[in-house]
């Protein structure tokens, strides 16, 4: 199992004293109470002999109390102790996990489409904390406990030893690797229902009005229960194979409890044992063997673990190799950006994203770039940033090709994406992300540029307002305009605007627009944008279609020579019917 | 206790039935230790073999009583669970459909699918796990107690001491850790959360630069929330470890004082060593159901859930039919007084609407978010029902259109129509399965889709929607579209078909839509100023209220609200004063 090696293992090199700190206490917590168990049998079993003096059993009476004590205590260090190894081990793969993604970034939403990839990735690290606390942990316990009893037993008698370390055997190898055999066909077949369950049922909630104004509910309805059905039948097989493997294990203990008893006896007739210690040895069978019991269980989780485990490592399989540490870069500050016939493909795909581009945006330039989806607007961003390289042509920002500014890119480029995150945090902090040196007063600064001073301030938290209070959530517009004074405090000569009005109403998007324009004035603004209400004052305006410039030229221009134009901007004024 | 329990169907006879199978156990449970110190003590006084194997067998054949009852009864456990949990999942289902998409979004589309698919599977362990343990914790240590007490007195009163003061400790201890725990809780959720909200916010941190950077708050926030958990924990374990102690230590009481009284001669081994091995088993069923006390807790709420969902109100059954025959050019809907109140947002999202909408018009219906359109258009598609008011189709008065043949009569066009996963062609023949090839084919080209069904390699059967391939906002358009056109019908409900589309693609499909206007009641609710001309009466809401009603040049001479609005969205120098005014008044 090479996951096991590559992901849990070395977190037992790395946090040695931890893990055996959770076993010793683990086993010591089921040998304290075996031990309670022999010293009380062995307690009661020898005063019942009446001995003349009560210090006779002075020993066991002190013992017995004091493993009395031992087992809980022990048990709640060992539950503390091993979720504390836990909790550190996940600190450290979280930190793993983020530098895994952070240096693909850009592509994970395209490389791995299947929903909240990153929620599960998160849900995926905290499922692997159940790996120790739930199976290594136990089954590690399970395996000393089998020594230990194995070996204190081969001292008196080896033979009969070797006779309960098979009987063992079955207990902590055979009934659980025959639980994972006979589950795994089953196992695989509930994911799979549950995943169509999943899936009709996504499509239902969502498609909600559809089923209704179709008036096809019912046929919704016998598909689900027939997969649900059919879905409980096979849980159902696997819960009954769980209740008889559970009664099996107990009439399997009852066995070795009168083995046990009946060799004590034999031992004892021939001399070997005191009698006094009959009871001791019939009945501790029972403390020890519920330290093994556990295994099938603890065993039957694996597949889960895989399952997570497989994801992180797909994840990994794309962690580019890390590149040369690049000189520190004197950022320019006037850049122009130049696009010289630049023709760029994606993996597998025949036709062009970009064909022979070419584009010069001088320093202070403001550039609106419109175009149907798939007509190259998100490439032209990537490659821009340096996230794509072109596969014919040059880009220059500032001279310089951006890819060889590295990390350093973003000091040269502001982006502002269609849905900026916001952090769960205060405003202030989610603004200082763009300068974490930023004044109050260059605070105050850019929130009043963005036209959100008074209502910020209206706030009782101001500044340190919780993005997501209940009651409090700030509205698209808003959410925007923070995200946009967060680009202003980072106060790059450039800057992107990838659809930045989606999803808002006319009015609110023509004053975020008017508000862009405004505060960035100095610099040059590129703006993906689908809409052509706003950018009557832009220097130029681009339509890609299939890679291409299909139209440009500045809006009045346009307007005045270009009948499509004409017909696009009335249309988007509200001035035409069509 | 949870008063459901006994509500559930079959649930008293399961109880019934448990109850019997318990008491049964409790006294194959007497019989397994009391045999088993039997053999012992024959043992240690030497007996006959003979004599030895015969007690074993009969502590065997208990053992096997014991646990054969234990699994049968996990097995009525089960089914009454899977029957029980079954039930209401279909019931969440149904109750789903009759209350519609505007409380399926108030609820939030994810958490209806969690309840559904996880919250339902939590139940029913609860229900499983539940209803023995509670059972047993009642029977088998009051049945060992009374036998203890026949034993010995004094082991009997530890045992009846103890266990009302280890409950105690326990439901205490777990009532600190709760309020421990509720009282860090803010924080706690933003230490909890902060992972995964980086990586959500990842690419943003990417563009700003500081996605390195960001790597050693993920080391230090993950070092804070294990320190916080750790100390919560502190507290929450000591639950179970009073229980713990207080099971354990009374065992090691009860035996050192077996094991006086024995030197002093008071007691014989017999029914002291059977004292000893029946003491832990008095404490198991506690034992049991505090294990599972996490799953029982969140099974619990779970069905409270449930419960609370199947309880919001519906208003009628949907599948009813009204006689209010078919919608042709002389048809009549008025809608009179209709208002529509939210409990949640204590307001009134509709008030006093009344209108008056024949044949074959086209209605406009324009405002800005929250001013009511969306909900107009629910209750005239018949997803949602109004709160006060009446309608009137074709001379029948009804309360609300939720009705089957009324849904019948409508296409409806959402803004992001759902793409459901599978192929093109199931997607466009999802309200007509039957039709023909060549119709798909002619719905295919007016929707305009046959460029890209051609870039597709598998055609019509290309995969789409959840696990296919992603399709733009205006392919979805398209496919809806095509949808319509495969089964028209005489009334047409669009709601903001076009905002989120760039223009050039909201142009060929606004071309595309227009010649399916043609002959139908169209009700079109939007912000996008340009389809106003295109509709015979245009109705502006503000606030819930019908504020303008009148044709686009109407409007406009009448330099109202939709003369505000047409200036607001041209403006350009006068646009901060206007939108201020227009601003203040939503």
């Amino acid at each position: 199992m090479t996951l096991f090696q590559k992901y849990i293992l070395p977190y037992f090199k790395q946090y040695k004293g931890l893990m055996t700190a959770s076993i010793f206490l683990g086993t010591l917590t089921f040998l304290a109470s075996s031990a309670l168990t022999f010293t009380a049998g062995y307690l009661i079993t020898r005063s019942s002999e009446m001995p003349y003096n009560i210090l006779m059993v002075y020993v066991p009476i002190v013992l017995v109390r004091a493993f009395g004590i031992a087992r809980p205590v022990s048990h709640y260090f060992e539950r503390l102790t091993s979720h504390n190894t836990v909790l550190t081990v996940l600190g450290t793969m979280r930190v793993k996990l983020y530098d895994a993604l952070e240096t693909q970034a850009l592509f994970v939403r395209s490389r791995f489409q299947a929903g909240d990839i990153l929620g599960t990735l998160a849900d995926d690290i905290e499922h692997l904390l159940d790996a120790y606390v739930r199976t290594i942990f136990p089954v590690v316990i399970a395996l000393f406990l089998f020594l230990f009893s194995v070996v204190v037993l081969a001292v008196f008698d080896w033979l009969f030893a070797l006779w309960i370390a098979l009987c063992l055997v079955f207990i902590i190898f055979v009934y659980p690797y025959l639980s994972l055999y006979l589950l795994k066909k089953r196992r695989v077949q509930v994911k799979e229902k549950k995943g169509s369950m999943y899936r009709m049922l996504t499509d239902t909630v969502f498609g909600i009005t559809d089923w209704i104004i179709s008036g096809k509910k019912e046929r919704f309805q016998k598909e689900f229960t027939q997969v649900r059905d059919h879905s409980l039948q096979i849980e159902k097989k696997m819960t009954d194979w769980t209740y008889s493997r559970f009664f099996q294990l107990q009439m399997l203990t009852g066995l070795i409890l009168i083995f046990v008893g009946i060799w004590a006896g034999l031992q004892a007739q021939e001399g070997n044992i005191l009698p006094t210690y009959i009871a001791s040895f019939t009945l501790v069978t029972l403390p020890l063997l519920e330290g093994l019991l556990p295994t099938s269980e603890a065993i039957d989780h694996v597949p889960k673990y895989q399952e997570s485990l497989q994801r992180i490592d797909q994840i990994q399989k794309f962690v580019p190799e890390e590149k040369n540490p690049q000189t520190k870069f004197s950022i320019p500050r006037n850049p122009d950006i130049q696009l010289t016939n630049v023709t760029f493909r994606y993996e597998g795909s025949e036709k062009p994203a970009l064909e022979n581009f070419s584009l010069d945006i001088p320093f202070g330039q403001k550039i609106a770039v419109l175009g149907k989806s798939g007509a190259g607007k998100s490439t032209f961003l990537q490659l821009i940033y340096g996230a794509l390289s072109p596969e014919r042509g040059s880009i220059k920002i500032g001279g310089y090709d951006p890819r060889e500014y590295g990390e350093q890119i973003h000091e040269v480029l502001g982006i502002l994406n269609q849905k900026p995150y916001l952090f769960a945090t205060t405003v202030k902090n989610n603004l200082l992300l763009g300068n974490p040196d930023a004044t109050e007063e260059e605070l105050d600064q850019v929130i009043s540029a963005v036209k959100l001073k008074d209502y910020i301030y209206s706030l009782p938290f101001g500044l340190e307002t919780q993005m997501e209070e209940t009651g409090q959530r700030f509205s698209g517009g808003e959410r925007q305009r923070i995200a946009l004074a967060r680009i202003l405090l980072k106060n790059t000569p450039i800057v992107i605007l990838d659809e930045p009005t989606i999803g808002l109403d006319p009015i609110t998007e023509r004053d975020l627009l008017a508000t862009v324009f405004s505060v960035l004035k100095d610099k040059t603004v590129i703006i993906i944008t689908h809409h052509l209400i706003g950018l009557e004052k832009v220097d130029k305006i681009i339509f890609l279609d299939e890679g291409k410039i299909s139209m440009q030229g500045q809006h009045h221009e346009l307007l005045e020579k270009n009948n499509r134009y004409r017909q696009l901007y009335r249309l988007d004024s509200g001035e035409q019917a069509l | 206790m949870d008063k459901n329990l006994l509500r559930y169907k079959g649930s008293k006879k399961v109880m019934a039935i448990i109850t019997m199978l318990v008491l049964v156990q409790a006294i194959a449970i007497l019989f397994q230790s009391v045999y088993l110190a039997k053999a012992i003590v024959a043992m240690y006084k030497g007996e006959q073999w003979k004599n030895i194997f015969f007690l074993f067998t009969v502590f065997f054949l208990a053992l096997a009583v014991r646990q054969g009852i234990q699994w049968f009864k996990s097995k009525v456990a089960y089914r009454f669970a899977e029957q029980t949990s079954s039930y209401y999942q279909d019931l969440l289902l149904e109750k789903m459909f009759a209350l519609g998409p505007r409380v399926v979004r108030k609820e939030g589309s994810g958490n209806m699918i969690t309840l559904c698919l996880e919250g339902v599977p939590q139940f029913r362990t609860y229900l499983e796990l539940f209803v023995p343990r509670i059972i047993s914790f009642f029977i088998i240590p009051f049945v060992i107690f009374i036998y203890t007490l026949q034993l010995d007195k004094l082991s009997a009163l530890i045992l009846v001491i103890v266990l009302p003061i280890l409950m105690l400790f326990f439901v205490l201890l777990g009532w600190a850790a709760e309020r421990e725990k509720n009282r860090k809780m803010a924080s706690y959720k933003i230490l909890a959360n902060h992972f995964v909200d980086s990586l959500r916010g990842l690419v943003t941190l990417k563009f700003l630069g500081r996605s390195k950077q960001h790597r050693e708050s993920i080391a230090s926030v993950s070092e804070k929330y294990r320190k916080a958990t750790i100390r919560t924990l502190r507290i929450a374990f000591l639950s179970t470890f009073s229980l713990d102690f207080f099971s354990t230590l009374s065992v090691a009481v009860i035996s050192v004082f077996l094991g006086l009284r024995l030197i002093e001669g008071e007691m014989s081994l017999l029914p002291a060593l059977t004292v000893l091995i029946l003491a832990p088993e008095y404490f198991n069923p506690v034992k049991d159901l505090s294990n599972d006390y996490h799953a029982t807790m969140d099974g619990l709420h779970a069905g409270k859930m449930i419960h609370r969902f199947l309880e919001e109100e519906t208003a009628a059954d949907d599948t009813d039919e009204q006689a209010f025959g078919h919608w042709d050019e002389n048809s009549v809907l008025s809608l009179q007084g209709i208002e529509k109140h939210s409990a949640e947002e204590k307001r009134n999202l509709l008030s006093g609407i009344d209108l008056t909408i024949t044949g074959f018009k086209k209605i406009g219906v324009i405002g800005l978010s929250g001013a009511g359109k969306s909900t107009l258009i629910n209750i005239l598609a018949g997803f949602d029902q109004p709160t006060k008011g009446k309608i009137i189709v074709n001379g029948v008065e009804l309360s609300h259109l939720t009705y089957r043949n009324w849904q019948r009569l409508i296409n409806y066009i959402p803004q992001h129509p759902y793409i459901f996963s599978g192929t093109v062609l199931d997607n466009i023949r999802f309200y007509t399965p039957d039709a023909t090839e060549e119709e798909v084919k002619e719905a295919v080209r007016l929707a305009g889709l046959d460029p890209v069904v051609a870039e597709f390699s598998e055609g019509l059967q290309e995969k789409i929607g959840q696990g296919g391939r992603m399709i733009s906002g205006g392919e979805e358009q398209r496919i809806a579209l095509a949808r319509a056109l495969l089964d028209p019908r005489p009334i047409l409900i669009l709601d903001e078909p076009t905002a989120h589309l760039d223009i050039e693609t909201e142009h060929d499909i606004k071309s595309r839509m227009l010649p399916f206007f043609k002959n139908k009641l169209v009700i079109l609710a939007t912000h996008r100023l340009h389809w106003m001309r295109n509709m015979d009466e245009i109705i502006v809401l503000d606030q819930g209220k019908i504020v303008e009603r009148g044709t686009h040049e109407e409007l406009l001479q009448k330099r109202g609200k939709y003369w505000q609005l047409v200036k607001a969205h041209q403006g350009g120098e006068k646009v901060d004063t206007v939108s201020k005014v227009y601003t203040s008044v939503f």
